[in-house]
């Protein structure tokens, strides 16, 4: 196989986290490479989101190193961090209730790298979820399940990020909508960004993956790409469900 | 028609719905300001009144010891609120964000700022002596419609702060700041996961709000006198409009700062000026029983 080199956006080396008294992470090292599209799998409570969260600032007690396009980011501000392009897509959304979903994608744009793209941004947002621009005068609380967890991804998208850590993007979603926020996120990979996503256990998680990590009680228990995961017994029966 | 005893109470009653307008006017502003910083940091600020004051004696300071002349009262508002502004900043800062590391901050910062609303208080003796200072009017003379007579100042303080209120207003919804200010007090995570810096969101928040009590403090210290107590009073005042209209919700405050303004000066005016605060702590205690989420609280 000819080696083309591309470059590592993410590199996280011996990474622990803590929350309070309880060890959540377990030196866990993940890297991820610029274009793609790479996908943590895991029961739920084993500590996929901490990981997601570490990298973007929002866990407190972490050692380690994390380094984003070669350069170490471990312990910086969320704000820095969600400067130089990285943005975390929660999973319980963390909208702003009282506000409308114009006003939530424009705080999406807050940070300085952001702001001279926002209206490029917003165009660009309307195009990949049509439905929210017959709602952009609707307040954030009043959106469906469905649709609040389409504005956290595009008030993420609105950050101008290059990389994404998307949180669960299909939790408590109908298999239809499910299928239209994989392949939303599929199109966004297509455009050039670069995507790590939290899943816990669905089958069509694989077409989207380029590769595929386990974690297991705050470590990762298995890395490989899609053909790999899908031989895995222990996988197949545990994680993809088939 | 009527008899002169029914038009002299008429325009008793006019002059009692000015005094509760102006005043309500100001209990707003400086709600709008606590009620802001509440529900922004869930923090409480006990020093709160002590701003008020130091708006009043830093005008005062002007106007009197520098003997400041330049463009009357808009020079000196020029001056003290930026001031205002750069003294809320700093003590938040040096002092409250240091605090907000630890566990249990809300309540240390309550005390923090009880601490400092004593060291304020003997500041102000020392300083300024406990003699009674006041302000001159922002406006002299007097409107007169038919009978009927309004004292500029009280009209200028009643465009004033409701002037006040209308920037801020229109400050939070129509700048960036503004936006992220709402944005961390809806939700907290959410504005650090979009990379709002919520650390000078906090301290802008508490800055614009002291600039608030500030800009109170030198509006009714023209009508009223300042010492070095006053603050106490004031943050009573502010403290009861704010549990009233709901914690946390600006247009409850507002609602609430003009309820009770026009309460203080009908009963005032009813059974004497001493009584207002007696029917202030009754109001309170009322709202705690009946409705301790206030008029317009979320409740919790």
């Amino acid at each position: 196989m000819p080696v083309i080199w591309v470059m590592t956006m993410l590199s996280v080396r011996n990474l622990n986290a803590y929350y309070g008294e309880s060890h959540v992470l377990r030196d866990v090292a993940v890297s991820v490479k610029q274009g793609e599209v790479v996908v943590m799998l895991g029961p739920n409570g084993h500590g996929k989101s901490t990981l997601l969260k570490s990298i973007c600032g929002l866990v407190d007690q972490i050692t380690g190193r994390i380094n984003y396009k070669e350069e170490p980011i471990t312990g910086m501000a969320t704000e820095n961090i969600v400067n130089l392009g990285l943005i975390y897509i929660a999973e319980n959304r963390e909208l702003f209730p009282h506000m409308t979903v114009l006003e939530n994608l424009k705080l999406g744009a807050y940070a300085k790298n952001a702001r001279p793209h926002e209206k490029g941004n917003l165009e660009w947002v309307f195009d990949l979820f049509p439905r929210l621009v017959e709602r952009r005068k609707q307040l954030a609380s009043t959106m469906s399940g469905g649709e609040a967890r389409m504005l956290a991804v595009a008030r993420g998208l609105m950050s101008n990020a290059d990389f994404l850590c998307i949180d669960e993007p299909s939790l408590g979603l109908q298999p239809s909508l499910r299928h239209e926020i994989f392949s939303i996120i599929k199109q966004i990979s297509k455009e050039g960004k670069t995507v790590l996503l939290v899943e816990q256990n669905i089958p069509q998680i694989t077409e989207l993956a380029d590769r595929i990590y386990v974690m297991e009680e705050g470590q990762i228990s298995f890395e490989g790409d899609k053909d790999e995961a899908l031989g895995n017994e222990h996988l197949r029966e545990i994680f993809l469900g088939m | 028609m009527f008899s002169e005893d029914t038009i002299l109470l008429l325009y008793e009653i006019t002059d009692v719905i000015i005094a509760g307008l102006s005043m309500g006017s100001v209990y707003a502003l400086m709600a709008v300001g606590m009620t802001l910083v509440y529900g922004v940091t869930k923090a409480f600020n006990f020093a709160y009144g002590d701003f008020f004051n130091m708006g009043g004696y830093f005008a005062w300071i002007l106007i009197f010891g520098l003997g400041f002349q330049f463009m009357g009262y808009l020079g000196v508002l020029i001056i003290v609120m930026p001031l205002m502004f750069a003294v809320g900043y700093a003590l938040e800062k040096l002092m409250i964000a240091p605090l907000r590391k630890r566990e249990d901050w809300e309540n240390k910062v309550m005390m923090l700022t009880l601490g400092l609303a004593l060291f304020l208080t003997s500041l102000y003796t020392v300083v300024f002596g406990v003699r009674m200072k006041s302000l001159p009017p922002i406006w002299e003379g007097t409107l007169e419609i038919g009978q009927l007579v309004f004292a500029y100042q009280d009209i200028m303080i009643f465009v004033l702060s409701l002037g006040g209120i209308g920037l801020l207003g229109w400050m939070l919804n129509n700048t960036r700041i503004g936006m992220a200010v709402q944005a961390v007090a809806q939700n907290p995570v959410g504005a650090k996961i979009v990379g709002i810096p919520k650390e000078r969101i906090f301290a802008s928040t508490f800055a614009i709000s002291t600039v608030m009590v500030g800009f109170g403090g030198i509006l009714l210290s023209q009508k009223y006198f300042i010492n070095p107590m006053s603050g106490g009073t004031i943050m009573i005042k502010a403290w009861v409009v704010t549990a009233f209209g709901g914690m946390g919700s600006i247009r409850g405050g507002l609602y609430a700062a003009f309820i009770i303004g026009m309460m203080e000066a009908l009963v005032g005016w009813v059974f004497g000026l001493s009584y207002g605060i007696i029917a202030l702590f009754i109001l309170l205690i009322a709202t705690l029983v009946f409705r301790p989420q206030g008029l317009m609280g979320k409740g919790g």
